[in-house]
C-alpha cells in the first residue's frame, strides 16, 4: 500500500484584493492553503513587493541602503520612477515620514502635493503610508484620498483611532485601506469588523499585523500572522480572510546591526551584505508566515526574495 | 397611527401628485418626451426615484411610469366610517409624494434654469441652492460616514422670530448637524430669517437653504438616498436596503415649524419611511410607539428652547464631546501622580472630612445634559491647606442605560478624575479621597471642573449607554449629608442586587475572549456567581462591556438547557466554547476542577489544584511567592495551567469566586479547601467565615491550613486531622 500523506483540510479562502487601477493593477490574496503548501491548495496570485520611496531626504540611512538611490533621494517622483524603470518595481510604497508632528511636521497639503507627483510619475499600484500618528495621519490621508480620487491607492496605517475618518474617505473616493493593529489577532479581527460595519467593502481591506525586524521581535509577529492565517483558512474566521501587508524595510534598516559600519562591528562582516541579508531574511520569514505584500528597500534584497518566490511557486 | 395624520398625509399626497401631473403635462407639451431632465452634475438621476424604484429618469418621457407608480401607491382617501390601521397607506402616500416632488423640481430646473444657484453658497440675491451635486455629496457624505456630521435636520417653514431661528440653527450646528431648510410659514422662511440676522448660510456653515417651496424637501431626502448608494453600496432599486441604511446610519429628523398643512403631513409621512421622526412645534397629534423609526415617530408641541434637544433624543443621536474644557492637562499619563503634603492645596474625604461620590441613572427629562451645579465654596474661595466636605453626584440618563450599569460607571470616577494633572483621587464610594495640588489651582482648576470631566468622559467612553450627563458637586455640609444619605441607600440596594444574583436566575452569561491573542483556544465563561478568573470582569461588567462594544470580546451567551447543575454545564455555553475555541475545546464545567475544567488564559488571580494526600484542594494567589504543598510555586503552576489548555486537576480562579456559593460545587465547594496562603485567607476572611456558617461549619475558616502551618502535604495533614477538616472524610476527590 502506498503511503498517503495526510493533508490539512481548509474551509476558507483569502479574499482577492485588486491593487491600483489600469493596466498595471495587481491582484493579491486568493490563497486556499497555508503559504506555499502547494500540495494542499492554491496560491495562484503571488505575493508582491512594493519598493519604498520617502517624501523627504533620508537622514539616518546606512550607506548600503542609500547607495542605490543616491541620485534621487531628494525627489520622490524621480525616486519612484527609478524604482520602476531601473529596478522593475511592481509596486511603490510612499512613506510620508516628514508629516510626523514630532519631526518635520509637514502639512497635509504638502504631503498631498508630493503624493500627487509620485502618483503621476508611475503607473504601478501605490501604497501611501502615514507617519503613525493617528491624528495627523487622518488629516493627511483624507486630503490625499480626496486629491487622488478614484486611483485606488492603498492607504494606511488605519487604526482603531482613525478608522472612521479614513474609512469614510476610502469609501467615498475609492481607495483600499490598510487596517493596522499592534500584533494582536483579536484587535485585527475587530478592526476588520468595524471597517465592515462602517461600510468599507471587503474588496478594499488589507491587514497590517505590524512587523518587526529579524532579531527585534519577529517571532511574535510571525506567530500572530500564522494565527491569523490559521483562523482564516481552517477556522472559518471570515473577518480575517484578507491579504496581509508587511512594512518591513524601515524596520530592518533602522536596527543597530544594519547600520553599523565595518569599523564599528568588525565581527559582523561586510555591512552591505549584512543589511541586504537581514532584509531578505526578514522578508522570507514574513512570506512563510503568510504575507501577501512586502514593503522593502534594497534592490538586492528584493532580488533575492523574487528568486525565492520563483523557486517556491514553480509548479 | 393617528387617523388625523394619515388622512391629512393622504390628502396632501393627492394634491402634490396632481400638481406633478399637471406640470408634467405642460412640460411634455412644450418640450416633448425626449427632452433631457435631471438635477445638475449627478450620476444618480432623480435620486429618490432612482434609489427606491431603480428607474433612471433622464428624459421627460421617463416620468410617465413614475407618475403611474405614484397613482398606484395612493390609497383611497380616508373615509369617516372606516377605522383601519392607517400606517401602511400613509407611508406609501409619503413615498409617492417624494417621487412627485422630484418630478416637480426636475421640471423647475427645465423651466427656470437659474432658479437655484447650483453651487455651495448663495449667489448674490439668489439664496436657493437646490439639489447638491455629486461633488458636494461626496465631500459632505464622508462626514456622515465618519460621524463628524451625524445627520441633518430638515426644517420646513420657520420659527416665529429670527432670534429663535438663530438659536435653533446654532444649537443644531453645535451638535454638528446639517440644517436643510425649505418651505415657508405664512410667507416667512428660515433661510431668510438667518440672513436677516446676519448669519452666513450655505454648505460650508452647514445651514443649507435648499429652496422656498415645500417640494425642496426632496433635496434633503435625495441627499440621504444618494448617501446610501454612494457610501453604503446600496444598489438602485433596493428600497429596503436604502431605507434601513438611513434609519441606522443617518441621524436625520424633520422639524416642521408652523402650522402643518396637508402637504407637510405628506412630506412628514414620507420621511418616516427613512426612519426620520418628526418633531413639531405645533400641537398636532403624536405617534409615539416605536416601529419604523428607532423610537417615536411624531412628537409635537415642543417649545422652541427644547426642540433641538428633544429631536436629538427622539432620533437616538449620540452627543460627542471631543475636548475636555479644563485648565489642566488631562490623560492617562497623570493617573499615577501623587500630591504630597508640600504640594497640597485642598483635600476632601479620606477620613479627614466627609466625602462621597455616586453615579445614578434618572429619567430622560430629569437630566439636563452638560449641566454642572456647584453648591458650597470652590477652590478660589479657600485658603491653601484647607479641607472641605465633598459630594459628587453624577446623574445620567440614556435609552440604553440600565440600573445595573450604575456601579460600573461609578467605578470609573476614580481613574477619570485621576487623569487630570495635579489632582489625586483614591478610593471610591463614601471612602473616596481627593487631593488638589497647588499647581492645578494656580492654573485655574476649580472643583466644578470635575463635573466637566465626568460629562465629557462619560460621553466619550460610554456613549453607547449614556445619552445625558449632569453633575452636582457639593462642598456645603448639609448638601453633602443629603447625598451621603442617598448614597448609603443606593449602595445597600446595589450590594443586595449583586448578592441576590444567581446562575439560575439569569438566562444570559457572558464570554470573555480578551486573552485569545496569547491563549488562542481560551474562552472564559462569566456567570453571575463565577467572575472571570482575572478578577477584572464580573457578570455585570460583561453585560455593560457588550452594550458599549458589541463587537468586542464579551459576547452574550444564552445558557440554554442545563446539562449538569452540579458541574455547571449548559448546552449554550458548550456550543459557544466549541465555536469560540475554534473547535479546540468542546465542553467546560463552570464549577469543577476535575471534570472538564475551564481553560485558563494566564491572567488568573489564583490557581486551585488537588492535594491528593489531604483529599482536598489548595489555592494559591499570584502575590504569594513561596512554595506550596503541591510542590510547585505559583509561577510553575501558572506555566502548566495557562495558555488555553484543558488541565484536569488545575483551575484558574478569581479571589471573588472562592467565596461564591458555586465555588467548586462539583468537588464539595469550600469544604474541600485545605490550604491557602495566609495573606489570601486574611483578605477573604469575612466572606469565607460567612460561607463556613452557611455550611454549618462555623469554624471552617480556622480549619484551613496556611503557610504558617506548613508548605508540604505532610506538614499540613496533621493540622487538618487535629482540627477535623471535613475534606478528610469526604469521598475521594480523584
Amino acid at each position: 500500500m502506498a503511503l498517503e500523506i495526510p493533508k490539512v483540510s481548509y474551509s476558507g479562502k483569502i479574499k482577492e484584493i485588486v491593487l491600483g487601477k489600469g493596466d498595471k493593477a495587481l491582484t493579491v490574496g486568493g490563497e486556499t492553503s497555508y503559504p506555499f503548501y502547494l500540495f494542499e491548495g492554491q496560491m495562484s496570485l503571488k505575493p508582491r513587493i512594493a519598493m519604498e520611496v520617502y517624501d523627504s531626504t533620508p537622514e539616518d540611512w546606512p550607506p548600503a541602503a542609500l547607495e542605490p538611490f543616491a541620485d534621487v533621494v531628494s525627489d520622490p517622483a524621480a525616486w519612484a520612477k527609478k524604482c520602476v524603470d531601473t529596478y522593475g518595481a511592481e509596486m511603490i510604497a510612499l512613506q510620508l515620514v516628514s508629516t510626523d508632528p514630532n519631526g518635520e511636521n509637514r502639512s497635509a497639503e504638502e504631503a498631498a502635493a508630493v503624493t500627487k507627483k509620485v502618483v503621476e510619475a508611475v503607473d504601478v499600484p501605490i501604497i501611501i503610508w502615514g507617519c503613525n500618528n493617528a491624528e495627523k495621519d487622518t488629516e493627511v490621508l483624507r486630503k490625499i484620498a480626496e486629491d487622488c480620487a478614484g486611483r485606488n491607492l492603498m492607504i494606511g496605517p488605519v487604526t482603531e483611532a482613525n478608522y472612521k475618518q479614513i474609512g469614510a474617505v476610502a469609501i467615498g473616493y475609492e481607495h483600499t485601506v490598510i487596517a493596522s493593529t499592534p500584533i494582536d489577532i483579536n484587535l485585527a479581527k475587530q478592526l476588520n469588523i468595524l471597517l465592515g460595519n462602517l461600510g468599507v467593502p471587503d474588496g478594499r481591506i488589507l491587514i497590517d499585523p505590524t512587523t518587526g525586524s529579524l532579531g527585534y521581535g519577529l517571532e511574535y509577529c510571525y506567530s500572530v500572522m500564522e494565527r491569523i492565517r490559521m483562523a482564516a483558512l481552517t477556522q472559518e474566521d471570515e473577518r480575517l480572510q484578507f491579504p496581509m501587508v508587511c512594512n518591513l524595510g524601515k524596520e530592518v534598516w533602522k536596527t543597530k546591526e544594519a547600520k553599523q559600519s565595518r569599523e564599528e562591528a568588525p565581527k559582523l562582516g561586510d555591512p552591505v551584505k549584512r543589511g541586504v541579508l537581514m532584509e531578505a531574511a526578514t522578508a522570507q520569514l514574513l512570506l512563510l508566515a503568510g504575507a501577501d505584500i512586502l514593503i522593502m528597500r534594497h534592490p538586492e534584497a528584493i532580488g533575492l526574495i523574487k528568486d525565492m518566490l520563483n523557486d517556491l511557486l514553480a509548479a | 397611527m393617528s387617523k388625523i395624520i394619515c388622512s391629512a398625509a393622504i390628502r396632501g399626497a393627492y394634491k402634490i401628485i396632481e400638481r406633478a401631473e399637471k406640470k408634467y403635462g405642460e412640460a411634455l407639451e412644450k418640450w416633448g418626451p425626449d427632452k433631457e431632465v435631471g438635477f445638475p452634475n449627478t450620476a444618480y438621476y432623480l435620486p429618490i426615484i432612482y434609489g427606491i424604484l431603480g428607474i433612471p429618469v433622464s428624459r421627460l418621457g421617463d416620468m410617465k411610469q413614475v407618475l403611474d407608480k405614484c397613482r398606484s401607491l395612493l390609497p383611497p382617501p380616508v373615509s369617516d366610517k372606516v377605522w383601519l390601521p392607517y400606517l401602511a397607506p400613509a407611508l406609501e402616500s409619503g413615498m409617492a409624494t417624494f417621487f412627485a416632488e422630484e418630478i416637480i423640481e426636475a421640471i423647475r430646473y427645465l423651466e427656470e434654469p437659474d432658479f437655484y444657484t447650483k453651487q455651495e453658497d448663495p449667489a448674490g440675491s439668489n439664496i436657493w441652492l437646490g439639489a447638491a451635486d455629486d461633488i458636494i455629496l461626496r465631500k459632505r457624505g464622508v462626514e456622515f460616514v465618519d460621524g463628524t456630521a451625524p445627520g441633518f435636520a430638515a426644517i420646513l417653514g420657520a420659527p416665529p422670530t429670527k432670534e429663535i431661528a438663530v438659536k435653533i440653527a446654532q444649537e443644531l450646528q453645535e451638535k454638528n448637524l446639517y440644517v436643510f431648510m425649505c418651505s415657508d410659514n405664512n410667507g416667512v422662511r428660515m433661510s431668510e430669517q438667518l440672513l436677516e440676522a446676519g448669519v452666513q448660510i450655505g454648505w460650508p456653515t452647514r445651514l443649507v437653504s435648499f429652496g422656498p417651496d415645500y417640494t425642496a424637501t426632496v433635496f434633503a431626502m435625495g441627499f440621504a438616498t444618494r448617501a446610501a448608494m454612494s457610501f453604503g453600496g446600496i444598489k438602485p432599486g433596493d428600497f429596503h436596503g436604502n431605507l434601513i441604511y438611513n434609519k441606522n446610519r443617518i441621524f436625520a429628523f424633520a422639524l416642521p415649524m408652523g402650522p402643518v398643512s396637508d402637504e407637510w403631513y405628506a412630506n412628514a409621512a414620507g420621511a418616516i419611511n427613512w426612519g426620520f421622526p418628526v418633531i413639531a412645534d405645533t400641537p398636532i397629534p403624536e405617534i409615539l410607539p416605536t416601529g419604523i423609526c428607532t423610537y417615536e415617530h411624531v412628537v409635537s408641541n415642543v417649545p422652541h428652547d427644547q426642540i433641538v434637544q428633544r429631536a436629538v433624543e427622539v432620533r437616538g443621536l449620540k452627543v460627542t464631546v471631543s475636548k475636555i474644557d479644563i485648565p489642566v492637562a488631562y490623560g492617562p499619563a497623570f493617573e499615577g501622580e501623587r500630591i504630597r503634603k508640600e504640594d497640597l492645596y485642598l483635600e476632601c474625604g479620606g477620613g479627614k472630612t466627609k466625602g462621597v461620590e455616586l453615579t445614578v441613572s434618572r429619567d430622560m427629562d430629569a437630566v439636563e445634559d452638560g449641566q454642572v451645579e456647584m453648591v458650597g465654596p470652590d477652590l478660589d474661595q479657600m485658603k491653601e491647606g484647607s479641607r472641605l466636605p465633598f459630594a459628587m453626584l453624577v446623574e445620567v440618563a440614556g435609552r440604553q442605560m440600565q440600573e445595573d450599569f450604575e456601579p460600573i460607571l461609578e467605578r470609573q470616577i476614580h481613574h477619570l478624575v485621576n487623569y487630570a494633572q495635579g489632582i489625586m483621587h483614591i478610593g471610591q464610594r463614601s471612602i473616596m479621597w481627593l487631593r488638589v495640588g497647588k499647581a492645578a489651582v494656580e492654573k485655574g482648576f476649580r472643583l466644578k471642573d470635575l463635573g466637566k470631566i465626568m460629562h465629557a468622559k462619560y460621553h466619550q467612553d460610554f456613549g453607547a449607554i449614556v445619552d445625558k450627563v449632569q453633575v452636582k458637586i457639593y462642598t456645603d455640609e448639609a448638601k453633602v449629608d443629603e447625598v451621603m444619605d442617598m448614597a448609603r441607600k443606593v449602595y445597600a440596594a446595589r450590594d443586595k442586587r449583586v448578592e441576590g444574583m444567581t446562575d439560575e436566575s439569569e438566562d444570559i452569561f457572558y464570554s470573555c475572549t480578551l486573552c485569545q491573542s496569547f491563549a488562542p483556544s481560551h474562552v472564559c465563561i462569566i456567570t453571575p456567581e463565577r467572575t472571570g478568573m482575572c478578577g477584572a470582569y464580573n457578570w455585570l461588567d460583561g453585560k455593560a462591556s457588550y452594550e458599549i462594544n458589541p463587537t468586542g470580546p464579551n459576547q452574550p451567551i444564552v445558557k440554554g438547557e442545563c446539562i449538569d447543575p452540579v458541574l455547571g454545564k449548559w448546552k449554550g455555553t458548550d456550543e459557544f466554547i466549541f465555536k469560540a475555541s475554534r473547535q479546540k475545546v468542546s465542553t467546560a464545567s463552570a464549577y469543577s476542577l476535575v471534570h472538564d475544567p475551564m481553560t485558563a488564559c494566564g491572567c488568573f488571580e489564583c490557581i486551585a489544584t488537588i492535594l491528593p494526600l489531604c483529599n482536598g484542594v489548595m489555592i494559591v494567589n499570584r502575590d504569594y511567592l513561596g512554595m506550596t504543598p503541591c510542590g510547585m510555586k505559583f509561577t510553575t503552576l501558572a506555566g502548566m495551567v495557562g495558555g488555553g489548555q484543558v488541565t484536569p486537576g488545575f483551575l484558574g480562579v478569581s479571589k471573588h469566586y472562592i467565596a461564591s456559593r458555586k465555588f467548586l460545587l462539583a468537588e464539595g465547594g469550600l469544604k474541600r479547601v485545605v490550604w491557602m496562603p495566609q495573606m489570601l485567607k486574611k483578605e477573604l476572611e469575612a466572606k469565607l467565615k460567612s460561607r463556613g456558617e452557611e455550611f454549618g461549619i462555623p469554624n471552617l475558616f480556622d480549619m484551613i491550613a496556611d503557610d504558617t502551618k506548613g508548605t508540604t502535604e505532610e506538614e499540613i495533614l496533621p493540622f487538618l486531622e487535629e482540627t477535623g477538616h471535613p475534606a478528610l472524610t469526604m469521598e475521594s476527590i480523584l
